[in-house]
Parts: C-alpha cells; structure tokens; sequence
C-alpha cells in the first residue's frame, strides 16, 4: 500500500493495525525521498539512523504518542546532532552540530522521525529557495517553478507527498508562503511560543518554528508537541500548553473575521480575488461574519521589516568568523583577513546583501534614523493590531499577492520586487502573531493560500477555523501529478 | 549610497564584493535603502520603538554549572586548532 500523500492520522492508523511497520514505513519514504530527488528538497538525509530508530520505536512498542514511528523531514536551519546542518550556505556546508534543536528534540522524544533536512534559502533569506547554496527547489506542482522560501524543501517535500509534516521557521512569512505556493498548510506561532534554542538565528525578534503539512490538523499535532516552555530560550513564554487537537472542529457561528481596508485587494489578480470572495462565502454559509477594519500604518510593514530584519541578521551572522565552526579561507594573511576572505567565500549574494543593509541601518549616523525609526513604527503596527481585535476574532487575507513563479522571473533586476511577495504576512511577524496558510484555490493551475491572523497566543482559534475551512472544502485534498518528477 | 560609503560598510561588515558584482550591489543597496528610507513619512514622536513583541523582561535562572566540559565536541567543528584551542593567525609579534 502507497503511503505517499497519507496524513499523520492516516500512518498512525496503519502502525496501529499493524499494515505497516515504522520501519517498513521509514523505508518507503527515504525510497520516495530518492525517487523523487530531482525536486532537489532535501540537502541531507539520515538513512542509517532513522531506519535504526523506527526498529527500535517497532521493537519498544510502548510509545503512547501519536507520532511514534512516524517519518518528518526538519528544515535545514535547525541544529541536529551529529547530522549535517548548513542553513543551505557554503559557510556551513560541513557544519556538524554538537546539539539539537528543542523544537527537533520534542518531535524526536514524540517518537517521529527525522529523515533528512530540508532545502531553504540561505539563512531563510528569501522567498523563493532561489538563494541556495544547494540549488533551487522544484515546486512539485510545475517543474521550473519556485516553491516559495525560506522553507520552501519542507513545503515541496509535503507537497510532493513524501513526508506527511517537515518543520519550517518563518521570519517574515517563510512556512505561509511555501505553504501557499505549495498547496498545503503551514502555521507561525505566537513569538515564544516554540524555542528557538537550536534555530540557527536570523532575526531574533521575528524568528518563530512552525509545521508544515497537508492540512490543520496535521499541524495542531506537530505544534502540540513543538511548544512549550524552554529554559534555555529567554523569549521562550512560560505557559500551560493547550491541547490543540481538542481545540479544533468546534463550531465557528458568530466568529467575527475582519478584512484589511489598506490591503487593497481589489488591486490582485482577478483570480487571486476570485478564490478569496469564494472562501470569504464558504465562511459566511458557515457562520462567520465578515467587518471591515482598518490598520493604518499597516503599508509600513514591508520597509519596516527591510530595516530590522536585515539589522538582527548583521549582528547574528557576526559569528560566522571562520575560526570556530564553518568554512575558513585558505591562504589568508592576518586575523582580520581570515575573517574577510572567509565570510566572503562563504555567504551567497542574498546574505551579503542583507549583511550589508543591516551594517548600514546600524552604523554611526544611520541608526536613529533607518534601525531606531523602524522599530519605532513596529510598535505603530502592533498598536493597530491590537486595536482591531478588540472588535474581531482574527482577519483574513491572501497568503501572497500571487502563485508560484518560474525561476529567476522575481527579484533578479530588482530585489525588493521579491520583498513585495511579503507584503500580506510580514505584519505578523512584526507583531508577534500567530498565522496560518490554507490552500484555497488555483491560479493558472497553481495553488493559493488563504491566510488567517489570530490574536496573541490564539493559535487554537485560527487553528480551528482552517480546520472547519477544511472539513467543508477539498482543496487540501488536492495533489500534484508529478509526472514531470 | 556612493563607493566610499559600500566600501566602509563593507569592511565593517568584514565582507569583499567581487569587482564584476560591485555596481549591482551599490544599485541594490540604493534600492533597498530607498524602500527603508520610505519610513521616514510616518509620525514617531514620542513613540517607544518596540524591540521584540513580547516586551517581557528575560526570565533569570539561577546561576548553576550544569554542563561537563565538552571541549573536544566543540574544538571538532573548527578546521584549525589544536587539543585545546581554535588556532588563528598570530596577532601579537
């Protein structure tokens, strides 16, 4: 029996019965792995020892978790221990971690297992996986077209149906936006709400760890187990974790959605509208009511993440010296040339680009006006969030203005053409709030997202209104025919 | 943004750009800084920045040795060093 394109409800049923082993099923699914390599997902797999730990889950038997024996992909920013960890850069292409990530840690005490690391543009700076050192990721919808980035090997590698969940980060919209142009489901939880010990850092104020998979109820229980207070991450919120699993299918009568004013939407694609007035009814035959709210700062969300961002990544990517961990140049004269010339060899054009930006918005003269101004209107942003839930339950908006793009078509001449990509989900990284990507439609044969912001810490109720989007809907049933594969 | 501006950002950065690259950067930088720039129309005064969305104070721990020594794991990672340092060009005579 396939077990390509099964959920992790599905493969729990089949261990329990007994029609599949963990072991027979970890197999399969390095097998599709291989099969499928020329999607270019994954940079590392880790045959040998998820194959020993699914006989050791199939010989113990006596993991009461619903993840035990199940195989997961991990986006390739995580720390692993003693598996290959290179952030999809060349400065750690021989990075072996000496620890794991808590994130990968709670999956891995649940029983799952990590098959591989997941493709991702260097340093999760993109939106594209363009600016991999290991090469572009296919979108397994159409050949030669972007899956989206940073996560996007995680998103291809669900899409494609050969892992039923992968873990992803998302700094600016990095698991919504490879979830949307991959056709499956992919959440960002409140800020804090899963440790970042491990991740290895981009921008710490916006970083946050999220699933991936083909629908909401696939990702309540990965985030189940992924969250949950971590001493070793000061960010890390010290709260009773909810079982999110219970909290979803209940009834959404009288949930108040708000749409953006300021989003314009009547700008996109007719098509791109089209499925966005046709969910907009699905939830209305469903109860739900639509209000109109207005967050009037929301326009700075693209330039203020382009200054903080970049300024976070400046500092966090110092580390990279050559001299304890990571690529180190040969041939170099003093200290100060070592650090040059290795950072130099090591980092794609993207990072150093960003680098460059960050050490500009930080330096002496600049810092009032483009780093402290920045953060500045981020509170002007968070302000205008909090006021809108005082009167609504969460909003509504488009995952990305379009679908998937063919390879080098964005961003080439123009980089902040890429930027604009991010234009509906940085907000929320700005903010600190939890969002999730629903597939919900086509545009020229390739999906869109739908996404739904909650308010702090309310991941159980977007979690349940993608959940009843989906148990009244198909569309996160649809699969790529990967005939081109 | 001029040269000397990328030049002096660079090697703050510790970062070299390929002469053949080098304009496309600085266009890209004026880019950028453009957009950035863009942010300079909204009304801050007297507005806190906000530097992380949970404006909690980092919760303190006490302060308890509670690892082993693990030099050799992470002395491995680096390509050069010996049994008990990371070794770097010589910089003092």
């Amino acid at each position: 029996m396939s077990i390509q394109f099964k959920s992790i409800t599905q493969l729990r049923e089949m261990l329990d019965n007994k029609s599949i082993s963990s072991e027979e099923l970890t197999k399969e699914t390095l097998r599709l792995a291989e099969d499928l390599k020329e999607l270019n997902c994954f940079v590392t797999m880790n045959e040998n020892a998820s194959i020993e730990k699914a006989k050791s889950i199939d010989s113990a038997n006596d993991l009461n978790s619903i993840l035990a024996g199940i195989p997961l992909a991990q986006k390739d920013l995580f720390c692993t221990e003693g598996l290959r960890t290179t952030c999809s850069s060349k400065i750690l292409s021989n990075f072996i971690p000496p620890y794991t990530a808590t994130a990968v840690e709670k999956l891995e005490n649940a029983g799952s297992i990590t098959i591989g690391k997941t493709n991702m543009d260097e340093f999760a700076m993109g939106s594209s996986n363009e600016t991999s050192y290991f090469g572009n990721v296919h979108n397994p919808w159409k050949k030669g077209y972007v899956p989206g980035g940073s996560s996007g090997g995680s998103a291809a590698a669900v899409a494609a149906g050969i892992v039923p969940a992968a873990t992803g980060t998302d700094t600016g919209g990095s698991i919504r936006q490879p979830a949307a142009h991959c056709g499956i489901t992919g959440i960002k939880p409140t800020y804090g709400r899963v440790s970042r010990w491990g991740m290895i850092a981009f921008a710490s104020s916006l970083d946050q760890a999220g699933p991936l998979a083909r629908s909401a109820e696939d990702c309540a229980i990965l985030l189940n187990e992924m969250s949950g207070h971590d001493s070793k991450d000061t960010t890390s919120l010290d709260l009773e974790n909810i079982d999110l699993l219970k909290s979803i299918n209940q009834s959404i009568k009288g949930l108040k959605i708000g749409i953006v004013k300021e989003f314009n939407l009547g700008d996109l694609d007719a098509e791109v509208q089209s499925c966005f007035e046709n969910s907009k009814r699905l939830y209305e035959s469903l109860g739900a009511e639509f209000v109109e709210v207005s967050l009037p700062n929301i326009s700075a969300s693209v330039p203020t993440y382009y200054s903080i961002a970049p300024a976070e990544c400046s500092s966090n990517l110092s580390r990279f010296d050559g001299v304890r961990f990571g690529h180190r140049a040969e041939n170099t004269g003093d200290l100060n040339d070592l650090y040059i010339k290795s950072r130099s060899e090591g980092f794609g054009d993207e990072v150093k680009r960003r680098i460059l930006i960050g050490t500009y918005a930080l330096s002496a003269g600049y810092y009032d006006a483009y780093y402290k101004k920045a953060q500045q209107v981020r509170r002007l942003i968070k302000n205008d969030f909090e006021l809108a839930f005082k009167s609504i339950d969460l909003l509504m908006t488009p995952t990305s203005p379009g679908a998937a793009f063919a390879f080098g078509s964005k961003g080439a001449q123009n980089p902040v053409e890429l930027y604009l990509e991010d234009l509906f989900t940085i907000s929320s990284n700005l903010a600190g709030l939890p969002a999730i990507s629903i597939p919900h439609g086509k545009v020229n044969a390739l999906p869109v997202g739908l996404q739904l912001i909650g308010n702090f810490l309310k991941e159980d109720q977007i979690l349940n209104a993608a959940h009843i989007f989906q148990q009244n809907s198909e569309f996160h049933l649809d699969k790529p025919s990967m005939e081109d594969f | 943004m001029d040269q000397e501006t990328v030049r002096t950002i660079c090697y703050l950065a510790r970062l070299e750009i390929d002469k053949d690259k080098a304009q496309k950067i600085e266009n890209d930088l004026e880019t950028i800084i453009d957009l950035i720039g863009g942010l300079q129309a909204f009304n801050t005064d007297n507005i806190e920045p906000l530097y992380s969305p949970l404006e909690q104070t980092a919760f303190k721990h006490e302060d308890i040795e509670n690892s082993d020594n693990q030099k050799e794991k992470f002395l491995k990672n680096s390509a050069v060093s010996n049994e008990d340092y990371f070794l770097v060009p010589r910089v003092v005579e």
